[in-house]
């Protein structure tokens, strides 16, 4: 360059007539024949062998049409970019594959679990308790609404015990930073190793047989904090840590104290991830079942002081009907199901929308 | 030795003579100043006597290439040194003629009145930009009524009010980075700290907020003392008073080479290194 060059102006009109483009999509002919192809070519064969052959169809999917979509991109692409190109192909074809799999899956558990639901569904299978109905009774009389009562009862004793002990671990972890550091991190990690059976049996052998606590709400409670303690401390210290330096240290040269930081800096911009803790913390106990057999039992009845009697939950309830043997009893069981799952699916409805919410308008 | 009266008296005279000499020159009395501080993280000593004085109402600035220790040196003028582990220091950091790091002083206080301004924006970003200006006064428990006249007036002297004025309840993160940049001085200010150190704060920043940010200073020198960590030579010619130049060598720690007034550091240096990098021949 030897001169200095500046804009043309006549030229804007000229210019202003350019389009965008994307050419970095533009495809040759041969290209898309071969694309087209390697799709072509396996799904022709397996829809032969689908309806030609005695080949049990999960296999067919699995074992033959995976591998042979996989060989199928390896070969379109060495034929388009040469053989360097069919490691890549290999690793996105076996990524979508396994992501559709994995799908098919959970998919399947989704459909079984709505369709089956749904039979039971009712006003009165929501709202009724099932003080006066049998195994045998019929669909329309009875409900389990005594049990999502007690599930609400006995989570939100736990997550009312868990989240606060939890939160202030993970705080002691990542903001106190003790000396006892290494080894409450060991403990909390060595805790979320607990069968939930065996906190079940540790409430029941020290709070039940010795005469300090019925079976009830509350000892279930006890025996699910035990279980959630751990994820929301980890999770919660994962988070914690998230929270850059640069604020801890622009708050402290701001004349704040310790505590100060903690409360309304660090907590604050983590926020999202401390309620993520808590739900966690509440997904991984409310399905439990083992802990509610030792310390909750079971009731027919609605049963709202969490001190007095045993209580029924919705994995009791789902636990007891599935082994009877009549139709409309297993129908319940899966209409309790999809009661769960719909409870679950609403919390964390509620934390994505409490946690996208941001400072200001 | 014993003084006699007449001494006494004698000695009398002549402070109330230095008071006159300060107060009608305006200045020139010390705010902060270190002796013989030498600065280690762990076993590798970083900062070697380092002693300078900070006059009141003036601008410092702290020169020399990377890792001259020149961060290092303005956390411990507020305390922030100690939160690394393994730091410790020797040697005394004097504010108002009393050790900072006297066992009976409480950092909190400290940090207080000697604000800090980071090369990193460092909003807040759990709160709205009004917030991040009266978070200082939450923060460090002070009460104050006038929060309004607060707001406007620190981020006046931010030079942030204008662009900002509208939507003091939005995000803070919404800001660009020189605006974050400007808002999280405003905020220093809002606790009226006596002196406010700067590390680097234009580093990250385009020419035109870097000017408004000098403009701050400039204005704020003439109520506070100002301590600025600066890679920009230009910048330390036009806002600070006074320029100390810090060089590290070869894993020996950093120590001042040479310090005094700018006009002296960058028109005659007596150090053949302190020209070679005001000229910008190494560093």
């Amino acid at each position: 360059m030897s001169a200095t060059i500046t804009f043309d102006e006549t030229r804007s009109d000229e210019l202003s007539d350019q389009r965008p483009q994307a050419p970095w999509g533009r495809r040759t002919a041969s290209f898309r024949t071969v694309v087209i192809l390697a799709i072509l070519i396996p799904a022709a064969i397996v829809t032969m062998l689908w309806w030609y052959s005695e080949i049990p169809k999960p296999v067919i999917m699995v074992a033959i049409y995976l591998p042979l979509q996989v060989v199928a991109a390896m070969a379109a692409a060495v034929a388009v970019r040469g053989t360097k190109s069919a490691i890549d192909a290999v690793i996105i074809v076996s990524a979508i594959g396994a992501t559709i799999f994995s799908l098919v899956v959970l998919i399947s558990v989704l459909w079984s679990i709505i369709t089956k639901g749904l039979e039971a569904m009712s006003t009165a299978f929501l709202f009724q308790n099932n003080e006066y109905i049998s195994p045998s009774t019929p669909l329309e009389y009875g409900g389990l609404g005594h049990a999502v009562v007690g599930t609400v009862l006995i989570v939100g004793i736990s997550a009312l015990i868990a989240v606060p002990l939890g939160v202030m671990t993970a705080v002691y972890i990542t903001e106190v930073r003790g000396r006892a550091v290494p080894y409450v991190r060991f403990f909390v990690q060595a805790m979320s190793g607990v069968p939930s059976v065996v906190a079940g049996l540790f409430i029941l052998t020290t709070l039940i047989l010795t005469g300090a606590l019925n079976q009830s709400a509350f000892a279930a409670g006890l025996a699910y904090a035990i279980l959630m303690l751990p994820t929301v401390a980890r999770t919660a210290e994962e988070v914690l840590k998230l929270v850059p330096d640069d604020l801890r240290t622009g708050a402290l040269a701001l004349g704040s104290t310790r505590a100060r930081v903690v409360l309304r800096v660090v907590v604050p911009a983590a926020k999202t991830g401390i309620i993520t803790a808590a739900i966690l913390g509440v997904a991984r106990v409310v399905g439990e079942t083992a802990p509610l057999l030792l310390t909750a039992l079971k009731n027919d009845k609605t049963v709202l002081n969490p001190f007095s009697d045993p209580i029924s939950a919705l994995p009791t309830y789902i636990f007891d009907n599935v082994a009877q043997p009549y139709p409309d009893a297993v129908i319940r069981a899966w209409g309790a199901a999809l009661t769960l799952m719909i409870i679950v699916a609403v919390l964390f409805t509620l934390t994505r929308l409490l946690s996208t919410q941001r400072p200001g308008k | 030795m014993s003084t006699t009266e007449s001494d006494n008296v004698r000695i009398q005279d002549v402070q109330e003579l230095e008071q006159q000499l300060s107060a009608s020159t305006g200045a020139l009395t010390t705010e902060m100043e270190t002796r013989d501080l030498s600065v280690w993280f762990g076993k590798r000593k970083v900062l070697e006597g380092v002693g300078i004085q900070f006059q009141k109402n003036s601008v410092t600035a702290l020169i020399g290439p990377s890792g001259c220790g020149k961060s290092t040196f303005i956390r411990t003028l507020n305390r922030l040194h100690e939160l690394i582990p393994g730091a410790a220091l020797a040697g005394q950091v004097l504010y108002e003629g009393s050790d900072i790091y006297s066992a009976e002083v409480d950092p909190v206080h400290i940090r207080l009145q000697i604000g800090m301004v980071f090369q990193k924006p460092n909003p807040f970003p759990s709160m709205t930009i009004r917030g991040n200006v009266l978070s200082g006064l939450k923060l460090s428990g002070m009460k104050r009524s006038n929060h309004d006249d607060i707001v406007e007036q620190t981020l006046t002297s931010a030079g942030l009010w204008n662009e900002v004025k509208d939507r003091l309840n939005h995000a803070a993160g919404d800001l660009s980075g020189g605006q974050q940049q400007r808002l999280v001085i405003a905020r220093a200010l809002a606790v009226n700290p006596h002196v406010l150190l700067m590390d680097e704060p234009c580093s990250a920043l385009d020419p035109g907020s870097t000017l408004k940010i000098e403009e701050t200073i400039r204005e704020l020198s003439k109520e506070i003392t100002i301590i600025i960590v600066t890679h920009n030579m230009q910048q330390a010619v036009r806002v600070a008073d006074n320029t100390a130049f810090f060089l590290a060598t070869d894993g020996n720690p950093g120590h001042v080479v040479e310090q005094g007034p700018t006009t002296e550091i960058f028109g005659n240096p007596r150090d053949q290194r302190t020209l070679d990098y005001v000229n910008g021949r190494f560093g």
